[in-house]
This record gives C-alpha cells, sequence and structure tokens, in this order.
C-alpha cells in the first residue's frame, strides 16, 4: 500500500485496481505478459491412470471411426405433436422466482430442451430483460449435481427409495398428525398462489399447524412495499439501497433509471447515494457518500430536519424529535444540496431505504417522501397481506427452532429451504433439527439441510415446474415446463397437495386449479368450458395476466417513526469495526454457489471469482496494516471465521464487507469449499451486522482469482496510462455537455492524420456495427452471462482465472477515477469491436481470422493453429485461447446447455466475439425466405437482447435509419483507441453526470473537466 | 592430463571413429527422405482427397425404404414427407404417422414396414441411420437453398432411382464453395425445385441468371456463413 502515499490524489486519474495504481508487481506481471510465464503447462490433477484412460479411449475410438466418422442416426417421433419442427426453435413464456419475486421469462427451446433464457418482452417487470440468477438457472437445469431420487435417511444410513415409498410414509403420518399441533412447514420464501390456496386448505384441516417463511435474503420494511417509478424521478436518493442490482425488481428498475436520465429529455435525474460498500447503484450516483450503514439513519434524521426546518414543509406530528437534529454535526454541505434539490423538485423527488435499513428509516422515507408531494407520483406504497408467515420472519423462525428442540415438533416439511446451512447461526438449526423424528426436505440438491433430514425429495427445477408466481408489482405470472422433470422432481405445490388433498394433484391440475379460482371460480378448473380455457391458454401464451398488478391506486399510508435506532452506539474505529454482511452478486443467499456461470463471473465492482472476501477500505487496511489477500479473522460478538483481505475502494472507511452465499459444504462439486460462510456471523439479533467487528491479521496469505488486471490495454508508462484511460472511457458533466456536445470527442489522443497501411474494404450491403452507451451501464453483468449461454463459452475454474484465462468473450472493464477513499466508477462492455482495420488479422499466419463481406471479424476456428499472434497484437486485448479442452470433461446432461447453433471449441484455438454470428446468418436466412430485407432489429446479440439498461445497440451502420447508425452519429460517440487507425465497428457514447453544481468542489472527480481543461483550452482554435 | 594424451593417442595412430561403409548412409538417408515425403503426400492425398469422401455411402436402414418407388415410381413429391425443408434448417425425416396416412390402407401386413407401424403405435422412433452427414462446424440450412431455387437434385442426385439412398455427391468444402462461387448452373424456378431429371426449358446458363437477379442469389464464399 505504500505506493499510494506518493501518488497525487487530486488528479482525477483513471485506475483500474489499487495494485495498477500503485504499479505493484503482480500489475506488471500482466502487463508485460499477455499469457502469463511460468504456469505449468499441464492439465492439473491428470493422474497417470487418467491420462491411460484417456489414451486407450482416443485409440479404440480412431479405430472404430477409420475412414469415416461415427454413424449416426435420425429418430423422428412416431407422431410428431402439431407445430413441432424438429431442430427448430421454439420459445415459451415462463418465470423465474427468485426470493418470492417474479421475472417473466422467454425461453428458447430446441429439439426439447430449453437452451437459452431470455427476458419476456411483454412482461410488465422484465421487458425483455432477465437479470444474471434467471439466465443462469439454465445451467442449473443441467447440473449433474442435482438430486435424482428421493432419499431415507436413517440411523446414519442413506437409502434411494421411490415417490410411492414416502406417499405411503406420508399416508401413515397424515393420519397422525390430528390437529397439527406437532406439524410445522418451513417455506422459502415463494409468492405462489397455489402454495397458499394450499396453506389454507392444511390449515383448514390442521387447525394448529406452524407456517414459517424463511430465507436469508429480505426486506426489514416488512409488509410495505414501495413501487418505485424511477423515469419520474428527477431527484433519487438512496440510502444503502442498491436499486439497480440488488433490488428484486432491479431489471424494471434500471429501465426506467435509464429512461430519467435521458439526455433528449429536459430533466436529467441526479442520484445521490449513500452505501457502505460500492454497489452497482453507487457506480452510476452523481454523488456517491462512502458511509457506514449505521449511520445512514443519523443522516436521514438530519435530511429530515433539514427539509421540515423552515422550509414551508410541516413536519406530521409525532416527529418533534427530529428538532434536535436540526443543527446536530452530522449536517453538512451536502445535506444542504440534497435539501435544496428536493424541495425544487417536489413531487419529483424520491428517497429510497435499503433492504438491510431498520424499519425506521423506511418509515421516514416514507413520511418524507409523502410531504415533499412524492407519494402517488415517483413512488405508491402497497401494503401487502398481514399475515407474517407469508414472509420471512425471524422471529416465527425463533420460535419454530425453540419448539423443534423441546420435542414439541414431530413432523417438519420444508420446502426449498436450507436453513441448516443459511440460518442465522444462533439459532443452532441444525441441532434443533435433529429433535424432529419425521423431517422431509424439497430441494433441488441433496445439500446441507437434506443430508441432516430423515427424508429428502427432489424438487422440480423452474424450467421443470408448472406454477404462478407473482411479479414484484403483483402481475400474475406464469411458470411453464420447458422439460419433463429430469429427476423425479415435483414442485412445492405437489407436496402440499400430497398432504391437503383427498386425491394428490399433479403441478399442471394445481396452476390450472389455482388460475380459475383467482378468477373467483371454486372448485377444480373446468374441463370443457371454452371460455375458460382460453383464457387460460391466452395466458399461457402471454405468460402474464395483463392489468393483474397489486400496485393499489392510492398510496397506503405509514407511521412515524418513534425514535431512531443505534443512535448511541460507540464510534466506530479500528477496534470496532462495521460488518456489513450482503447477499452476494453472484450466488445470492448461497443457492446458486454450484452454478458455474456464476462463480466464475467477475464481480462488477471487485473482479473476484469464485471466492468471498473482507472487502476493507484502502484507509483501513493501510491502517491495520493488511493487503490483498491476506487472511484475517473476523471476530464479531463472539462469533468468528477467517476470509482473505480484498481492499476495495470507496468503502467506507470503518465498514467490512462481506457477502454470504460461500463455505457450502454440500452443494455440489463446483460449489463445494469455495469460499467462507458469512453466515457463521450472522444472528437473530443482528442478521446484516452492524458495529462490534474486529478483524485480526492471522499471518497466511491466499490467492485470490480476481480479473481486474487482465487482459490491460497496453499502455506505456503510468502518466501514458491515465492519460488514455480517459480516452477509452470518457465521461463528462451535464453542464459540458450542454455547453458542447462533442467533447468525448476531444478527449481521445490527439494524433496526425491517420494513413492506412493496408488497402481498405468498404462493406457492401450491410456493415453491422455496435453502439454501447456509457451513460446506461451500470455494471448488471447480465450481458456476461447471456454471451456465455449463447455462444457456449467454456468455464475455465479458479486456478486458470488467476493465470488470466478466463474466457468471456464479453467483458466489463471498471475504472476507479480520483481519491481511492471516494472513487467514482466507469463501467465499460468490452468485446471484440471488429475493427475494419483489425491489427489481428494483420498477423495471423494461416488467415484463421479474416474479414467477411460485411465487415465482420470472423473466427474461423478450424484453421487456427494456437500461434497466438492475434491476441497479442489485439489493442483492445479481447481475444481468448482455449488453453485446454474445457468442455471434454463435461457430462452428457450438462451439453445439454449448449446452444446448437454455435460450435464447441476445442483446445488450441483462439475465440472471441462474433457479434452473434449465427443470429445474424439465421436472421439473413428468414428474411431471405420471407422475401424481404433484414430490417433493423431483426438481428439483437446476445448482449444487447438482455440489458436491462438498453446500453447495447446493434444493426447495420449503411442503413442510416437504424438505431445503431443513429446512435454512432450521436455527439457523444467515440471510437475507442480510434489513433491506432484500427476503426473499431464499436462505438462508445460518453457516460454523462449530472452532479449539484453546489457540491462540485466537493466530490470533484466525476468528469474529465478538471483533467482535460488545459488540452481543451489548447484545442480552442482547432474544433471550436 | 589424461584427455589431452587419449587424444593424441587416437590421432596418432590415424584410426576412423566410424567404419568405411557408414558412407553410404548419407545416400540412404537422402533416398528416406524423398521415399518419406511421397508417402507422405500419397497417404495425405488418399486421405483428404475426394475418393475417401463419403461419395457412395449407402448405409443399410432399419426399414428398406425405396426412394425408388414411392419418389419415382409413385411420384410422391420430396416435401410431403420432408416437410420442413422449405422453412427450416433441417429436412426432417418424417414421423412414422406420415408412413401411415397410406400405410394404414397398403400393405397393411406387410413385413417391412413392422417397424413403422410399431413406432406409430408405441411413438418409439424408427432409428433411421444418417446418410448425408455434415461436421458439426458446418451449419447448413436447407430452406435457404430451397428459397434460392437450388434443386434438391444436385446435392442429392436422382434419389427417385435409388433403392436405397445412397451419397452421390461429395459434400467438402470445396464442392460446396464451387456452387456457391458459380451457382447459375444450378438455380431453378422455385415450382421444380423438387423436381427429379429436370431439363430447363431454355439455356441453362441464361436462365441461371435470370433466376439469380430474380430471386436476388448471392451466395456468399465467408467463412462465417456456415461456420460459426
Amino acid at each position: 500500500m505504500s505506493g499510494l502515499k506518493g501518488k497525487d490524489h487530486g488528479r482525477p486519474g483513471y485506475w483500474r485496481s489499487l495494485e495498477a495504481l500503485a504499479g505493484s508487481e503482480s500489475y506488471r506481471r500482466h502487463l508485460d505478459a499477455e499469457f502469463l510465464e511460468s504456469v505449468p503447462e499441464t492439465v492439473p490433477e491428470v493422474s497417470r491412470r487418467r491420462f491411460l484412460q484417456v489414451m486407450s479411449a482416443s485409440i479404440a475410438l480412431a479405430t472404430i471411426s477409420g475412414c469415416r466418422w461415427p454413424e449416426e442416426q435420425i429418430v423422428p417421433f412416431g407422431e410428431r405433436p402439431s407445430g413441432y419442427v424438429p431442430g427448430g426453435k421454439t420459445h415459451f413464456a415462463s418465470a423465474f422466482e427468485l426470493d418470492g419475486i417474479a421475472n417473466g421469462l422467454l425461453v428458447t427451446s430446441q429439439d426439447g430442451r430449453p437452451v437459452k433464457v431470455e427476458g419476456n418482452p411483454q412482461h410488465p417487470t422484465s421487458g425483455g430483460a432477465a437479470d444474471v440468477f434467471a439466465q443462469a438457472s439454465l445451467l442449473g437445469l443441467y447440473d449433474p449435481d442435482r438430486s435424482r431420487t428421493p432419499l431415507r435417511r436413517s440411523d446414519g444410513q442413506t437409502q434411494p427409495v421411490a415417490w410411492k415409498d414416502f406417499g405411503t410414509a406420508s399416508g401413515q403420518w397424515k393420519a397422525a398428525i390430528g390437529s397439527g399441533r406437532k406439524f410445522a412447514v418451513l417455506s422459502r420464501t415463494t409468492s405462489s398462489p397455489s402454495v397458499q390456496l394450499l396453506r389454507d386448505e392444511l390449515r383448514s384441516t390442521y387447525g394448529d399447524l406452524e407456517w414459517v417463511t424463511y430465507a436469508p435474503v429480505f426486506d426489514e420494511a416488512g409488509e410495505m412495499r414501495a413501487h418505485l417509478d424511477l423515469e419520474a424521478a428527477r431527484i433519487i436518493v438512496t440510502l444503502d439501497s442498491d436499486l439497480l442490482v440488488e433490488h428484486p425488481n432491479a431489471v424494471s428498475n434500471a429501465r426506467q433509471f435509464t429512461a430519467g436520465r435521458r439526455l433528449d429529455r429536459p430533466h436529467m435525474n441526479r442520484l445521490y447515494a449513500f452505501e457502505p460498500g460500492y454497489s452497482a447503484t453507487g457506480t452510476m450516483a452523481d454523488h456517491r457518500i462512502p458511509m457506514a450503514a449505521r449511520d445512514i439513519p443519523a443522516l436521514l434524521a438530519s435530511l429530515a430536519a433539514a427539509l421540515f426546518g423552515g422550509h414551508g414543509l410541516q413536519p406530521p406530528s409525532g416527529l418533534r424529535w427530529l428538532e434536535a437534529w436540526r443543527h446536530h454535526p452530522t449536517q453538512s454541505q451536502t445535506i444542504d444540496a440534497i435539501t435544496r434539490d428536493l424541495l425544487a423538485n417536489q413531487g419529483h423527488g424520491l428517497l429510497v431505504a435499503g433492504p438491510r435499513q431498520p424499519r425506521e428509516v423506511h418509515e421516514l422515507c416514507q413520511v418524507l417522501n409523502q410531504a415533499l408531494g412524492n407519494t402517488g407520483h415517483t413512488v405508491v406504497y402497497e401494503e401487502s397481506s398481514p399475515d407474517p408467515s407469508t414472509r420471512p420472519n425471524l422471529e416465527a423462525l425463533s420460535r419454530l427452532v425453540a419448539r423443534m428442540s423441546s420435542g414439541e415438533i414431530e413432523h417438519l416439511l420444508i420446502l426449498g429451504a436450507n436453513p441448516v446451512y443459511d440460518a442465522p447461526a444462533d439459532l443452532d438449526f441444525g441441532t434443533a433439527l435433529e429433535q424432529v423424528p419425521n423431517s422431509v426436505h424439497l430441494g433441488g440438491y441433496d445439500d446441507e439441510t437434506a443430508r441432516a433430514c430423515s427424508w429428502h425429495l427432489p424438487m422440480a427445477h423452474a424450467l421443470e415446474s408448472w406454477d404462478l408466481s407473482r411479479a414484484f408489482d403483483g402481475t400474475l405470472t406464469a411458470v411453464q415446463p420447458l422439460i419433463a422433470p429430469l429427476y423425479a422432481g415435483k414442485t412445492a405445490a405437489e407436496l402440499l397437495s400430497l398432504y391437503a388433498d383427498p386425491a394428490p394433484r399433479s403441478a399442471y391440475q394445481i396452476t390450472k386449479d389455482t388460475f380459475h379460482q383467482l378468477a373467483g371460480g371454486t372448485g377444480p378448473a373446468p374441463e370443457k368450458d371454452a371460455g375458460f380455457n382460453e383464457r387460460w391458454h391466452h395466458f399461457l401464451h402471454e405468460g402474464f395476466l395483463a392489468n393483474s398488478t397489486t400496485v393499489p391506486a392510492e398510496s397506503a399510508s405509514g407511521n412515524a417513526p418513534r425514535r431512531l435506532p443505534g443512535e448511541a452506539e460507540s464510534p466506530l474505529g479500528p477496534e470496532n469495526l462495521e460488518l456489513v454482511l450482503a447477499p452476494d452478486r453472484k450466488v445470492h443467499d448461497g443457492r446458486f454457489a454450484n452454478n458455474a456461470w456464476l462463480q466464475e463471473l467477475p464481480d462488477a465492482l471487485s473482479k473476484l471469482t469464485w471466492d468471498n472476501a473482507a472487502l476493507v477500505a484502502p484507509a483501513l487496511a493501510e491502517e491495520l496494516s493488511v493487503s490483498h489477500g491476506d487472511v484475517v479473522t473476523l471476530g464479531f460478538h463472539g462469533r468468528e471465521i477467517t476470509l482473505p483481505v480484498y481492499v476495495m475502494p470507496g468503502q467506507a472507511h470503518y465498514s467490512v464487507s462481506v457477502s454470504f452465499g460461500y463455505g457450502r459444504t454440500a452443494a455440489g462439486r463446483v460449489g463445494d469449499g469455495i469460499g467462507q460462510n458469512a453466515y457463521r456471523l450472522r444472528t437473530t439479533e443482528r442478521p446484516w451486522g452492524g458495529p462490534g467487528l474486529t478483524l485480526t491479521p492471522t499471518g497466511d496469505t491466499y490467492p485470490l482469482a480476481i480479473t481486474q488486471d487482465h487482459h490491460a490495454i497496453d499502455e506505456r508508462g503510468a502518466e501514458e496510462r491515465e492519460r488514455r484511460a480517459g480516452g477509452l472511457v470518457r465521461q463528462g458533466t451535464l453542464a459540458e455537455y450542454r455547453e458542447h456536445p462533442n467533447f468525448a470527442e476531444h478527449l481521445g489522443t490527439h494524433h496526425p492524420p491517420l494513413v492506412s497501411m493496408w488497402s481498405e474494404r468498404e462493406s457492401q450491403g450491410h456493415r453491422w456495427g455496435m453502439a454501447i452507451d456509457l451513460n446506461r451501464c451500470n455494471g448488471c453483468n447480465a450481458c456476461i452471462v447471456a454471451c456465455q449461454s449463447e455462444n457456449n463459452i467454456p468455464v475455465v475454474g479458479k486456478e486458470q482465472v488467476a493465470n488470466g484465462r478466463e474466457m468471456h468473450w464479453l467483458r466489463l472493464d471498471r475504472y476507479f477515477r480520483g481519491d481511492p477513499a471516494d472513487p467514482s466508477v466507469a463501467q465499460q462492455p468490452m468485446a471484440c469491436s471488429h475493427c475494419e482495420l483489425a491489427p489481428c488479422e494483420q498477423v495471423c499466419p494461416v488467415a484463421a481470422t479474416l474479414h467477411n463481406d460485411e465487415g465482420l471479424n470472423v473466427m474461423v476456428y478450424n484453421r487456427c493453429v494456437g500461434t497466438r499472434y492475434c491476441s497479442n497484437n489485439c489493442p483492445t486485448k479481447v481475444r481468448r485461447f482455449n488453453f485446454f479442452n474445457y468442455q471434454k470433461e463435461l457430462t452428457t446432461t450438462e451439453k445439454m446447455a449448449f446452444n446448437p447453433e454455435v460450435t464447441v471449441r476445442s483446445r488450441g484455438v483462439m475465440e472471441k466475439c462474433t457479434f452473434c454470428v449465427q443470429r445474424i446468418e439465421l436472421a439473413r436466412i428468414e428474411a431471405k425466405n420471407a422475401g424481404r430485407a433484414v430490417r433493423d432489429g431483426d438481428v439483437v446479440p446476445a448482449c444487447a437482447q438482455t440489458c436491462p439498461a438498453g446500453a447495447i445497440v446493434f444493426g447495420d451502420l449503411n442503413d442510416p435509419q437504424s438505431r445503431v447508425a443513429q446512435a454512432a452519429a450521436d455527439q457523444r460517440a467515440y471510437a475507442v483507441l480510434a489513433e491506432l487507425n484500427i476503426k473499431p465497428r464499436t462505438v462508445y457514447l460518453a457516460q454523462i453526470r449530472n452532479p449539484n453544481s453546489a457540491l462540485a468542489a466537493e466530490h470533484g472527480g466525476q468528469s474529465d473537466a478538471g483533467a482535460h481543461g488545459g488540452h481543451g483550452a489548447q484545442d480552442q482554435g482547432d474544433h471550436h | 592430463m589424461g584427455l589431452t594424451s587419449a587424444r593424441e593417442t587416437t590421432s596418432g595412430a590415424n584410426h576412423h571413429i566410424f567404419p568405411r561403409w557408414t558412407n553410404r548412409l548419407r545416400e540412404a538417408s537422402a533416398l528416406m527422405v524423398i521415399g518419406g515425403l511421397v508417402y507422405a503426400i500419397v497417404l495425405l492425398t488418399l486421405l483428404f482427397g475426394p475418393q475417401s469422401s463419403a461419395i457412395g455411402y449407402a448405409p443399410e436402414q432399419p426399414v428398406p425404404y425405396s426412394h425408388a418407388l414411392h419418389a419415382g415410381d409413385l411420384g410422391l413429391d420430396c416435401r410431403y414427407c420432408h416437410t420442413t425443408v422449405t422453412s427450416e434448417s433441417h429436412a426432417a425425416l418424417p414421423p412414422a404417422g406420415t408412413c401411415m396416412n397410406c400405410h394404414r390402407m397398403v400393405r397393411t401386413d406387410s413385413e417391412k414396414l413392422a417397424l413403422v407401424r410399431e413406432s406409430a403405435a408405441t411413438g418409439v422412433p424408427v432409428p433411421w441411420v444418417r446418410v448425408h452427414d455434415l461436421p458439426d462446424f458446418v451449419f447448413f440450412n436447407h430452406s435457404a437453398h430451397v428459397t434460392a431455387g437450388v434443386g434438391c437434385e444436385s446435392c442429392h442426385g436422382r434419389v427417385d432411382r435409388m433403392e436405397v439412398v445412397r451419397q452421390v455427391e461429395e459434400l467438402t468444402m470445396g464442392w460446396c464453395l464451387d456452387c456457391h462461387r458459380d451457382p447459375d448452373l444450378h438455380l431453378r424456378p422455385s415450382e421444380a425445385v423438387t423436381v427429379m431429371n429436370w431439363n430447363a426449358p431454355e439455356d441453362p446458363l441464361v436462365l441461371g441468371q435470370r433466376l439469380r437477379q430474380e430471386h436476388d442469389v448471392t451466395p456468399s464464399t465467408d467463412c462465417s456463413t456456415c461456420h460459426r
């Protein structure tokens, strides 16, 4: 860290990591050698035996195949289903539910197997976008570690059994359960109306049934749900709230937020973000203030006091206590500026508190939104069901655990939850579970909880299930199966039906009956009612029921909080740190731990893969003399875990962020033993952490696989690096933009007139190009997963990521800027830009990479001999080399996730973004068959398709009406490294921030004006 | 010191290290190199030449279906069974149900049709053996070629005369490119695509050029057209 001290923090230079800023040895390693040296060139963990197996197998194969490849069979149906096209694509509307919130999906099926998950364009919250979890659920479907059969565990013995064995056993219990006093159900959060109806049915049978809902991720706001309209909001203040990625309605939020930031509208919104650790919302903020989570209530109180203090806003009764905050030391220039902004935009402002903030903060936000007239315009509050058993509830869970421990519960049904792993540590759920004689676990995996239960039943994957769910806005959404359950899985509703119904119903029947009952019907769905069947089929076709939102016309009113939590706690310091527990952006609460796509996805901010870490601020790291990879012991109120340190710029000084979801012991082959289990620090009293954390170095170090320094674009010297970074990712303020809309053009490297060494080709016909609007990209990573799924991109594992060999065709370059304590962040999606004068093509000795007629830089895998010259010569470092045959070891089930339209690459070939050439070719053929030209919008690459913010636009640059041509003609458009005369087909649109001029001095570093002022002046004569 | 003296002794005695006959090895090795080259060339030519491609490949099918009878004598159109050929990538093999459309009435107790009847009844597929098998890294689309007016015959030959379907063309990349570079001779009016032994009503070259204009046939020779 010492290298940092010499740096001039005042300068708004760009840097990708603290190592890069300090010019450390490890960063140099990545800069100098594109392919890291001294990496053992052997397949890890290949034993002699395995080698012989492989050899003998390949020799046998060679003998069999002889001169011709193996005989292939074609197996047509006996009777082909109507409308089924062999080898063709079919799309089904479905949904993926996470923590009770459904996101509408459109899933592509080819030859009877789902191969791609996308958002449902018509669905009100999805709008065509899907987050990383929904998209990666495809890989989860084909996970060979999924539970395959019901298991019976007794006396330390595990025995595979059949569903009918369980049916017999449950039949006997049903008789014994009686009034239900000894019967409890622990369900994961779900909004399935079927489950709710069955719960009511069960309750009517077993009056004393205890029903508890639990998931580790929940909102402290409880039953009060805030429906936001970010498009209408001009001033947004977020308090420890990540609206754009972590929020359950993030996909919709991102779309609305971007719409409110459009430059062609009179008002561009302004975002103030207060948060302890960097989030996607923080990266988009015009003013981001790092702040300990427990200081946020005080900040809000100060803001409230300032708003109500003499500005004509009447404080509601019960808020007298705010008087004390009028002249509190927390008052600042920032609060003053926000106050002015909010008052000037009454009805167009918005205050949002994050899920981990105490209830009082949510209540105060609601009061302020009401007083400012925002309620009804930018936010509507919905008071959901008062029944607490439908929401995650720690008190109810504690009560259940107490009853389990005392032996009161004899039958426990666990529906999809994994409490042995993820319940707060003080409950010791595992021990309590031992006291329950009949415990039944329904889950996708034979996980930690399954192994502690007497029965485990395989649960159907979402893509195998019939169900109903509700989107964030309440829209009734269909969950449709794309494939019959691969492994005898059943849905939660099906299992409940076994208990509640005289004759168990199928998931399809339950779903249909529920749909019928929601429309006011009673009993089972009618078989022959034509009207009903039409409504039902229309619902399944659309994937949702139009106008079924539960957002009330009139906002629910809230309570004025009586006090603020945590007012009188001891100050934070190196001995009293704050622990910030949060779900992980990749594995969420741990349920996706066995999903290799997600494990290998670099975190948007830390760029960490395959691990979790303790994120500490650079200043704190210096105070405690720890750095990247140092293993520390985190002590928190008598509990401790050890974790490696990750020094995270922009982290609040004394806040240490740790994500849970790691340290699984029974996740499967991919997820076991990855990272450390942060639930061991979680208690019912402090579910999200808080003050009282100590951090003690153990003296050990641990290698973290971080991708941030990989594929560093060659930059000579630190000065040059900073200067060029300003040309790669260009930013300005709204004021600058209004004054000089073409400012971005001038931020690049100035160069003499460019002369080409090569003959240039004009693309006749289509000239495919891409435009990426940096003003929209929030770094949600959805595009990377979309690309991985669409293009059969292999997962390489932690070791190979550490060697710089990750295979993602599309990466997010994250640039920090300014002071490491409070930097701003710019995200830049970077993939092959299909340069018209591509340097890669000029060095390939075998013409394996070359241009096609439409200007795509194509990669011919069969020609590639693996010299890797192209990658060395690629200025944007977007080419990836298959060092091993990563896909060979995949099981047959995993291979079903492959996109049949794209070649699976083998070892020794280079690959990179193709602009989804398979989609271009299919669109061309479809248009030709229909006798028309390819229209704008016919070709949508996977990344552009899924982007919730619409940051990526693709199309024909030769068509002046196309969206991409218009974006490329935008005044903010610029090409990266244009000075090399590579003529990239991908252009970027500069990011515009909208800082408050009153705070410009306080929070600088948002624009390039400071860095470039002198330069701009110098160029005045030439350009203005 | 010992080393030096040893060398002196050897050179002093004027001994040869290798016997005289080894001088012949030089010529022998030259011969071996030339022979090896010839061998390699012959081997590679045989391996990758058209002779080793699968022309004539006619595997035995589980059901002795005769195209000569159905498409030839009875005159069934190709699209009666291969329904998806005009709109999709694959020219799908028909389900057994299609066969049963006629064979419910015709030859209802034929031994040869046992598998088909069984498939239609039980849904267990007839395991047909693929004849025209392109490598997995080639993405061929039937509909694109049918729309352009390439006759079935151009690639599959006179199927109407085949008792057992066999491959008649190389189906190699060079063979594909020949047509992609100069498709005129293989273009037909849309209605003649499935006609066997079709004769152009005028000079095929002139017709081909005109059809190419009319149908906007612009076959690409870019790698990405077929390899993705």
